[in-house]
């Protein structure tokens, strides 16, 4: 059975809205930025639907026309049950209540593949037909895959356990994306693992280095080498008819007018997550699993809801007022993008008003390798006399960064 | 620009705002460091504003505050009378005090003073602003207002502006900062602390301003030892203030303090610092209009109607 993609589903007018299921993973990724994840904050059901009580009861305060119920974790799919529950009581409350987010939902999952076999996820995924989007996580190569998500406790590479699952995965949802994450060491390995993923049936890679501040002298040149590599074979095997990787965009790389582009890159404060002790918070990222050296942002509880005082820093936040001047004034400046929740983490003060900029060499690097990119392709299409077909049928990816 | 400096005497030093004092017990700042206080506010240039507490200090603090031009803050309460002469501006924390205390008409007073009671006793105020050069209030609990207080604080202002539009029509010019500083204003005039003022605490240290000293002895911005260290400077500046650079309630305190309380961010205020402000803006608009019944008035401010009380509701404008 095909089911829809999942990405780009109401883009815009969506709310998301997070259930933090639970903060246990099979896995320990070395990147992972929720450095504090446990066994122990598991949610509740009675935690779950006061969430979904208020949010439901509030629409005043949800407006949007359509809603992204995201599950995450730790990995999602070890609380399925819980899940199952949870999806009945919002599909049955929201019609009840005769809600405008009444089929114009979705259920949304990232998790790490592992259990995507098993009978109660395949069961659930049956029952959601029509509603479920589910992306999984898969570095590339086993060999890059594995330097990263390996298993807590053996440190075991899950690539093996993951991969069997892709073919399912892909029969179910053909146009789904993946979301591939990049570091400092495992930069050497971008071309093979972006081709890898092709060669898996994926057409859409979603991959981004990570915000942290977590690179060294020289990776900017290695990340620049392997993506006009990586450019060379898109353009001479002609993977860029059928094929996407988020990190060749033609929108990259201009500077930004500061009245005119002033517009906050991230939605933190317009989702909104919830964990298991029933906390709400501006997006997961400000969970204190998430967090290394600040204190969690709560912005309410389901016994008492939202603070909309607390939301105001987030609903006003543009562009210029968060950025250093060397930001306003790049040359290169459109498309570098940021986390808010990596800001607040990584300021001075507790504040989501400073960006963080320990990305501006591999953004700029990307820049001249996106440059050598579309610079080539469209000088072969020209010379083909294909450009303008291919501009009516290009694959967009999405601007997947979270 | 920084241009003040507030030295907080003693940790009794009596609160001039929003904040409570957060300590009890007496720590006069030692006499050594008041001095090294005074000659940074004389480097750096800055008008120095000395915070007193309601005991007589020793005669070699008095004599070295008298070593730079200054202002004084003193509470109602303070037992040195001569200083109670002498200052620039007196606290009250209680309208009793204020209803009993001997006012003089060269003086600017400030009343502190929790919703509950302005909303009982505003009426005599009409007497104390009659009586004194300048009245600021100050309401201690603005980020508990609900919609009722809202429209009971709409109506407060209302009256008080009827008392002062009769003064006007008499000849006479008084200021209430909540009526009357919005009609002189062509831009904004806020307390601005962390930007143009900072506070030296007891313990040596600086703070954006008093009421973060109270609340985190830890939250410093630096020391008369090593100087200024003011993390994120630019969030203090209005620039950087996305609500408040769009707002013309040019009165406004934009209380950095209860900011932060309200927000958790320095630089954005809550929505009842916000509406409280535009209650206080177009009451202020409607007295220029009514005094300008009586005669030519302020012709160069034009307040301008608008039909919001909170600037955020207006984001999607900007």
């Amino acid at each position: 059975m095909l089911y829809r993609n999942p990405k780009s589903w109401q883009l815009g007018i969506a709310r998301t809205i997070t259930f933090i299921v639970t903060k246990d993973c099979q896995l320990a990724c070395k990147y992972c930025y929720l450095v504090g994840k446990n066994i122990s904050e598991r949610m509740s059901f009675e935690t779950a639907k006061k969430a979904i009580d208020y949010i439901l009861g509030h629409e005043d305060k949800f407006r949007e026309e359509s809603v992204i119920f995201d599950f995450i974790g730790g990995e999602p799919f070890l609380e399925i049950d819980l899940i199952d529950q949870i999806c009945d009581y919002l599909k049955t409350e929201m019609y009840r209540l005769n809600h405008h987010w009444f089929n114009s939902y979705r259920f949304s999952f990232s998790t790490n593949g592992i259990n995507y076999h098993e009978k109660k996820v395949q069961d659930f995924i049956k029952k959601n037909a029509s509603h479920v989007s589910i992306g999984i996580t898969i570095d590339g190569t086993e060999k890059k895959h594995d330097m990263n998500r390996v298993y807590k406790l053996t440190e075991r590479g899950s690539y093996k356990d993951v991969v069997k699952n892709i073919p399912l995965w892909l029969e179910q949802f053909p146009n789904a994306g993946t979301k591939v994450t990049v570091s400092s060491h495992d930069l050497p390995y971008i071309v093979e693992s972006v081709l890898h993923l092709y060669s898996l049936g994926i057409h859409e890679v979603n991959i981004n280095v990570v915000f942290e501040d977590v690179w060294q002298d020289g990776d900017n040149t290695i990340f620049e080498q392997q993506l006009i590599k990586l450019a060379d074979i898109i353009i001479n095997q002609g993977y860029y008819k059928d094929y996407a990787c988020s990190f060749f965009s033609e929108n990259i790389g201009k500077p930004m007018d500061r009245e005119w582009d002033n517009n906050n890159w991230c939605g933190a404060g317009k989702m909104l997550s919830v964990d298991a002790a029933g906390n709400f918070y501006p997006c997961t990222r400000f969970a204190q699993y998430s967090l290394r050296d600040k204190k969690a942002l709560i912005i309410g509880n389901v016994e008492t809801g939202i603070n909309e005082n607390l939301l105001r820093p987030f609903l006003t936040l543009d562009r210029c007022t968060q950025s250093p001047e060397e930001c306003l004034d790049c040359e290169v400046a459109s498309g570098c993008a940021w986390c808010q929740g990596e800001n607040y983490d990584a300021a001075q003060t507790n504040t989501i008003y400073q960006r963080a900029t320990a990305i501006c060499k591999m953004h700029k690097a990307r820049v001249r390798a996106n440059n050598y990119y579309w610079n080539k392709l469209f000088r072969k299409l020209e010379l083909e006399g294909k450009r303008d077909e291919f501009e009516k049928n290009k694959k967009e990816s999405n601007p997947t960064i979270c | 620009m920084l241009e003040y400096l507030i030295i907080q005497l003693d940790d009794t030093s009596t609160s001039y705002c929003h904040y409570k004092i957060g300590k009890k017990e007496r720590r006069l700042i030692p006499l050594e460091m008041l001095k090294a206080g005074i000659k940074f506010g004389m480097l750096e240039n800055l008008m120095i504003q000395f915070v007193y507490p309601d005991y007589k200090l020793p005669d070699d603090y008095a004599e070295a505050i008298e070593t730079i031009d200054h202002s004084k803050i003193v509470s109602s309460l303070c037992e040195n009378e001569v200083l109670k002469a002498e200052a620039d501006v007196i606290i009250f924390h209680e309208w009793t005090e204020l209803s009993l205390a001997q006012l003089d008409e060269k003086k600017s007073y400030v009343l502190r003073t929790a919703k509950a009671d302005l909303f009982d006793r505003y009426l005599f105020l009409k007497d104390v602003i009659s009586k004194v050069m300048r009245l600021n209030i100050v309401i201690t609990d603005v980020e508990t207002f609900t919609e009722q207080d809202f429209e009971k604080y709409k109506q407060i202002l209302h009256t008080l502006s009827e008392h002062i539009e009769k003064e006007y029509a008499a000849g006479k010019a008084p200021q209430f900062n909540i009526l009357t500083d919005r009609m002189m204003l062509d831009k904004m005039n806020n307390c601005n602390a962390g930007a143009s003022n900072i506070t030296l605490a007891p313990n040596g240290k600086f703070y954006v301003c008093p009421a973060f000293y109270y609340e985190n002895e830890e939250d410093s911005i630096g020391d008369l030892e090593h100087g200024l260290d003011i993390k994120n400077p630019q969030l203090y500046k209005l620039e950087f203030a996305p609500i408040c650079r769009h707002c013309d309630a040019y009165q406004c305190k934009r209380c950095i303090w209860l900011n932060r309380k309200t927000t958790l961010e320095v630089n954005t205020p809550s929505h009842e610092q916000c509406v409280v402000a535009h209650l206080e803006r177009n009451a202020s608009r409607e007295l220029s209009d009514n005094i300008r019944k009586h005669g030519t008035f302020m012709l160069e401010i034009d307040i301008k109607g608008i039909d919001y009380l909170d600037p955020f509701d207006k984001r999607e404008e900007w």
